[in-house]
């Protein structure tokens, strides 16, 4: 699905071998996952940052959903003619309560409480047509 | 400390105003205010302003050095207060906060905004390291997706229908049409609100805040300088505070946060409102009425249970059975809020402040909460920022 594009932003997510996961660190200390990577625990009641490279993903549950009627003002990107997508707030399996966009044909089938999982996708083609990859979730 | 009181008050209409200068709208607002307290701009002492990234201030955010030299440069101190659209709230309280120190005994509050067409960039840095930045380029979600994704989860886990939200639409313009400062003074039926685009699913053309252009100004001083002013008519502080978002807030703000344990969105204007509280020695129950941050009608019924003026999933019952009307039990946004006002960003705190004196001066005419005697006032902003004010008569 991502061979032939490139991502948004480099380094915020990879494909592994048991598929896409979200690149982020995580505080050995307190637990506290952080995406995108932190250097530093900012988590206020933690005795001591001790921070280790973190993947996340790819299961989580919806936990809310909207449509992006209007096309966004910049620094979004989007093709023309603009299509309305859904937005998703998805808690993951691992702590992580995160933005992302939803992998979805309708953008009204999605439901709050929906189990999703993390998938790479294209979100706009850059001028000379290449894919611009970003991380989605597609209900299961 | 000392206490502060509200001398007097003053704003330019709020609307679209091409022709005119943000300095413009502001020397309307500051000469009203004055007239209102009964001093001179030689009386004032210092200046709080609210910085606008939008308009005026050189570009750097010097909004009150422009007032002063507007108004005559008298060589007083200025101070610009930066708080996104928290900005005037936070002048507010920075005012409030020196003249309750002794630092000065009389103060001008002001915020002055003109806005661009559209809807704004939440940030204005394009920076792979800006949270807001990676948001809105990796996912395609701009800042009325939150309001959005707010709603919906509210929905989702109490019910509320589109009829509901449409309502808080209806009762807000019902009010508005009785406030010569409102921007739109229309009243609008639950089909025309139903009917309305959907923006950012659900929620529609009619259930969110345009920007728009407007000034309001504030003259506060210490109690002895307002025995002094024979003329004076002053509303009395109770409560002023600031805060900022808590690290285990369930909302999050560039990509992602951590699953909270709780319950608690915007915690920036759930935690000033209660610091506010607090100082005013006052429960939520006292409040006679409030007026929010409304910038979609999601705000009216969460913020409400947030700060515990009624319970969880109760707000919407209060305003289909009316309690929400300046009549009612828990009178919301008596002036018409920011979905009759529109969101002149930085102005907003300033603006609220007035609607509270003339509310506590008993001065609001047909929109008036009967007998009030104690009004909150709150705002957020970008970067987790949340003012709250608690006046008195
Ligand atoms: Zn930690």
């Amino acid at each position: 699905m991502t061979t032939e594009g490139t991502p948004v932003i480099e380094g915020l997510f990879s494909e592994t071998a048991d598929g896409p996961r979200l690149v982020g660190s995580r505080c050995t200390t307190c637990t506290t996952p952080y995406f995108p990577k932190s250097s530093l625990c900012h988590n206020p009641e933690c005795t001591e940052s001790k921070i280790e490279d973190a993947s996340f993903g790819p299961l989580g549950t919806l936990w809310s959903s909207s449509i992006q009627n209007y096309p966004p003002p910049p620094p979004a990107r989007y093709d023309e003619p603009y299509e309305p997508y859904a937005l998703g707030v998805v808690d993951l399996a691992d702590g992580l309560r995160v933005v992302g966009r939803m992998a979805v044909e309708d953008p009204a089938s999605v439901q709050v409480g929906d189990r999703v999982e993390l998938v790479l996708g294209p979100i706009y083609h850059e001028e000379d047509g290449t894919e611009a990859i970003s991380w989605m979730f597609r209900p299961i | 400390m000392r206490d502060v009181a509200v001398l007097g008050v003053g704003m330019h209409p709020w609307g679209k105003f091409p022709e005119r200068s943000v300095t413009e709208l502001c020397r309307e607002a500051v000469v009203a205010a004055l007239d209102d307290a009964g001093v001179s701009w030689s009386q004032i002492e210092a200046v709080t302003a609210a910085s606008s990234r939008f308009s005026g201030g050189k570009g750097w955010g010097l909004n009150g050095n422009d007032i002063v030299e507007d108004m005559g440069s008298t060589g007083i101190p200025v101070y610009n207060m930066s708080a996104g659209c928290a900005a005037g709230g936070n002048a507010f309280n920075v005012g409030h906060t020196m003249v309750a120190g002794g630092a000065y005994d009389m103060v001008l509050v002001v915020g002055g905004e003109k806005m661009p067409k559209g809807f704004i960039q939440t940030s204005g840095v394009e920076e792979e390291t800006d949270p807001e930045f990676l948001r809105q380029r990796c996912v395609g979600m701009p800042g009325p997706a939150f309001w959005a994704l707010l709603c919906r989860q509210r929905m989702a886990e109490f019910g509320t229908t589109e009829e509901q939200l449409a309502k808080v639409a209806v009762k807000a313009h019902q009010i508005g049409t009785h406030n010569e400062y409102a921007r739109f003074r229309k009243e609008f039926t639950l089909e025309q609100v139903l009917e309305s685009n959907m923006v950012s699913d659900p929620l529609r053309l009619y259930e969110i805040c345009p920007v728009s252009d407007g000034a309001a100004a504030a003259i506060i001083c210490s109690a002895d300088k307002a025995r002094q002013i024979a003329a004076a008519n002053p509303v009395w502080v109770a409560g002023s505070a600031v805060a900022t978002a808590r690290f285990d807030d369930g909302l999050p703000r560039g990509l992602a946060g951590v699953v909270p344990t709780g319950r608690t969105h915007h915690s920036e204007a759930a935690i000033a409102v209660e610091k506010a509280l607090a100082q005013a020695g006052a429960t939520p129950g006292d409040l006679d009425f409030v007026e929010l941050q409304d910038n979609t009608v999601y705000y009216e019924l969460a913020f409400p249970e947030d700060w515990g003026l009624c319970g969880p999933g109760e707000a919407e019952h209060l305003l289909e059975s009316g309690e929400t009307m300046p009549t009612g039990k828990m009178p919301i946004n008596p002036s018409g809020g920011f979905l009759c006002f529109g969101e002149a960003t930085t102005a907003m705190g300033v603006f609220q402040v007035c609607e509270l004196t003339w509310q506590l001066r008993g001065d609001a005419g047909p929109r008036q909460v009967p007998d009030a005697k104690l009004g909150l006032a709150q705002t957020l902003g970008l970067g987790g920022n949340g003012t709250a004010v608690v006046l008195k008569r």
